[in-house]
């Protein structure tokens, strides 16, 4: 039983790490078309509603189908002041406990509340309400499948924390998540003093 | 017990806001479940509509459509890029060389480049980390006092927290319903005044205590000329012929008697520095020998931060940017300059773009959970509750000022200022709005009071940062050969003290001389009003209520869902169709 579920959580973490993966290069694409949106508008006097909608289209896009991502690396913002100390054990439950009650309840309750929206849009096909606007119905369909990602990773960091309680793996929160960014520029700078760490 | 329930709903909501906020777990889950758990308990009480809960996706499609909040991953991506990029090291190598034999000459440098960097990279523990490993060194090599040492490299890392176009901003405006432009605008000579102030610590400290802050010896000095002259009355003339130019240039193009000041400085400052660069530029292709090393190096490497702040902030205070297309220019700039240095790998985009992907997500999802709160929140007249509580303080304006102050000061050891802006700030916004206090100055005094956690020990994150490069053992220098004490845990946290009261000191400035603030923003509308043909930013986000705004959240409240989506369409449409 906990195997069979072990191997699902496995799943969903190779899932949302390539959705992560290539999620992110929005990102770029994002900067460049909005980069050329301004260059374009100031230098040509022209623009496009619909080149405008993109991105924040984009923008969402990686926001929404990122938040899984950013879970299964513990990125989500947390305030542990009162609870950082405390054991791994104690933090396993703290996540079980949050899960439960926390993510799992609201990001279903919102996947069910945006989901009629969607249907909603994709059957009248209803457009951007800006002269030659985007189709609605991408942008609104984001929103539930953003939050499935989300669902599905809290799932799966579920399973992690009650097979970590179980000793049946080592603690999931303290998986390594290689170099920061500050670490990275450190070692570089250091490199380029022709120093050691 | 159902009466006690449905009197006390706010305070209930708030209550139980606070407890799971500190339960440990991710507080953007924790704040939307908070609200939807009690909105289905004020559903179940007769408080609150049963059709509440459809007015959820309307909140999230207007978090999706913001087209302010687009700013974020392309600043944080930005940030990211550069300070990769080496910008940082030429300019403390250069501007260390510079100043260096002044006594004090390296604090000023720090603060300098510190002032820079923040306008450019905007990222604190980077411009920490920067200093840490470059200046400090130096610094303890020619035996400055290390709590003066690390405390300056502290500050001046977090003036990357209010100088423009710092994200607090960002996140403030949107939160309190004002255009960006107009938030960094404001903040502008706050930020600098701020700059100014620590130098002027820094020549207190030269002038009591000298032995803190000695001048570099000559030989410590590479960049001049073949005689050993330094090379430095070359670069006053460059200077003096740059600003001349652009004066010069200011006159013939602006003989009005009120010319628009924006598009003034921001158009002469290009013409100076453009003089700069060419004439470098210039002697060094033709071997002229008429600039010094030392002055074609200064230029060299003040040119592409420069180019990058007349790039971003230039033309978003021009108004021919939004700032989100400010922000996007900067990240296409940051990647150029990248490039041009060979500093940009396939592994540094990924990184870059990893660390943006993540912080866009965590930074919406707590808006996200925000949003979900305040509806149940505002549902049951929770900021009427939170208003009352507020505008019934003793002393009025200054009363709430003070409490608020205190409230941010300490709440900021503990929240992030995403978490901060999110939630607070539009609990406190309309009341500050109520006892007549201009938003923009408000959002900026705040800005400045969170900027302090940033490196008020023990908890302060340039404090962190600092430590983690600072030597940890002691150390024999490469230069000297002596061996060199490590730097204490204590030293680090002593020297931000002085920081931390000129920051207190500012926040009290601010108060007292609201024009600090304002000053910029009195000249805009004299500027509007001469001169229509300039638009500012100040048109875009006024206009229409901005989602973040309690406005907009009464308007979705009221089961207007269209208000959101007119508001979205009547911003692009004002900016769509801007000269």
């Amino acid at each position: 039983m906990m195997r069979g579920l072990l191997g699902l959580s496995r799943a969903i973490d190779a899932m949302n790490e390539t959705v992560g993966k290539l999620t992110y290069w929005l990102i770029l694409a994002a900067v460049l078309i909005s980069t050329g949106n301004a260059i374009v508008r100031y230098g040509l006097n022209t623009s496009s509603n619909a080149w405008l909608e993109i991105q924040w289209y984009l923008f969402s896009f990686v926001f929404l189908f990122c938040a899984g991502y950013t879970l299964l690396h513990n990125q989500h913002a947390r305030i542990d002041i009162l609870t950082g100390h405390l054991s791994g054990r104690a933090k396993a439950w703290i996540d079980i406990l949050g899960t439960m009650f926390f993510l799992l309840p609201m990001a279903i309750a919102i996947m069910w509340l945006s989901w009629p929206v969607f249907v909603d849009a994709w059957q009248s096909n209803e457009v951007s309400t800006n002269a030659g606007g985007l189709l609605i119905w991408p942008g609104r369909l984001m929103v539930p499948v953003g939050f499935l990602l989300l669902v599905l990773q809290g799932l799966s960091e579920l399973i992690k924390r009650v097979a970590f309680l179980l000793g049946m793996i080592p603690d999931p929160s303290e998986k390594d998540e290689g170099p920061t960014d500050e670490e990275l520029l450190a070692e570089q700078l250091r490199k380029e003093r022709g120093e050691t760490a | 017990m159902t009466q006690f329930l449905i009197e006390n709903m706010a305070p209930l909501m708030f209550g139980a806001l606070v407890v799971v906020m500190l339960f440990g777990y991710p507080v953007a889950f924790a704040l939307a479940a908070c609200g939807i758990f009690f909105g289905l308990l004020g559903i179940q009480l007769g408080l609150l509509q049963p059709s509440l809960f459809q007015a959820l996706p309307q909140r999230i499609w207007a978090i999706m459509s913001n087209d302010t909040l687009l700013a974020v991953p392309f600043f944080t991506f930005m940030g990211l890029i550069l300070e990769r990029s080496g910008m940082a090291e030429d300019l403390l190598d250069t501007i260390g060389q510079l100043f260096g034999p002044l006594r004090g000459g390296l604090a000023f440098a720090v603060i300098f480049v510190g002032a820079l960097l923040a306008a450019t990279t905007g990222v604190v523990a980077a411009s920490v980390i920067s200093m840490g490993l470059i200046s400090l060194p130096i610094m303890l090599r020619y035996g400055y006092d290390r709590r003066f040492a690390t405390g300056v490299i502290a500050a001046s890392g977090t003036l990357a927290q209010i100088i423009p176009p710092s994200l607090v901003l960002i996140v403030m405006a949107d939160q309190l319903g004002k255009s960006v432009g107009d938030m960094y605008a404001g903040a502008f000579v706050p930020g600098i005044t701020l700059a100014g102030l620590y130098a002027i610590y820094a020549v207190g400290i030269t002038l009591v205590r000298p032995a803190w802050a000695p001048a570099l010896p000559v030989e410590a000095r590479t960049i001049k000329e073949n005689s050993g002259a330094s090379g430095t009355k070359s670069l006053a003339v460059l200077f003096v012929v740059s600003v001349i130019a652009a004066v010069a240039f200011a006159h013939w193009k602006y003989p009005q008697p009120n010319p628009p000041i924006d598009e003034l400085l921001v158009l002469s400052t290009a013409v100076g520095v453009g003089v700069a660069f060419g004439a470098s530029v210039v002697n060094h292709v033709l071997k002229l020998g008429l600039l010094s090393r030392m002055a074609e190096r200064v230029t060299f490497v003040l040119i592409p931060p420069l180019a990058l702040i007349l790039l971003v902030l230039g033309t978003i205070f021009l108004g021919v940017a939004t700032p989100t297309e400010g922000g996007a220019m900067g990240a296409s700039g940051a990647l150029v300059m990248a490039i041009s240095r060979r500093r940009l790998s396939i592994d540094l985009m990924r990184q870059a773009m990893n660390t943006t992907a993540k912080l866009t997500s965590f930074v919406v999802f707590i808006l996200v959970g925000a949003r979900v709160f305040s509806l149940t929140f505002y549902g049951v007249d929770g900021h009427l509750w939170v208003e009352h509580l507020l505008s019934s303080l003793p002393g009025g304006q200054i009363g709430f000022l003070i409490v608020v102050n205190l409230l941010v000061f300490v709440l900021a050891f503990f929240l992030d200022f995403f978490e901060l802006a999110f939630i607070i700030i539009p609990l406190l916004g309309p009341v500050a709005e109520k006892l007549g206090i201009d938003l923009i100055w408000f959002g900026i005094l705040l800005s400045v009071n969170m900027q302090t956690s940033f490196m008020h020990p023990p908890f302060g994150y340039a404090l962190f940062y600092l430590r983690s490069v600072a030597a940890t053992k002691d150390y024999v220098d490469k230069v000297t050969g002596k061996t060199l004490a490590k730097v204490t845990t204590g030293q680090i946290y002593w020297g931000a003290v002085p920081f931390v009261l000129i920051q207190l000191i500012m926040v009290g400035l601010i108060i007292a001389f609201p024009g600090l603030v304002s000053g910029g923003l009195a000249k805009k509308a004299a500027v509007n009003t001469d001169q229509i043909r300039i638009e500012i930013p100040a048109d875009e986000g006024g206009s229409a209520p901005l989602e973040g705004s309690p406005a907009a959240d009464d308007a979705s409240k009221g089961g207007g869902t269209a208000g959101d989506d007119d508001a979205a369409a009547l911003e692009r449409e004002l900016r769509g169709g801007k000269k």
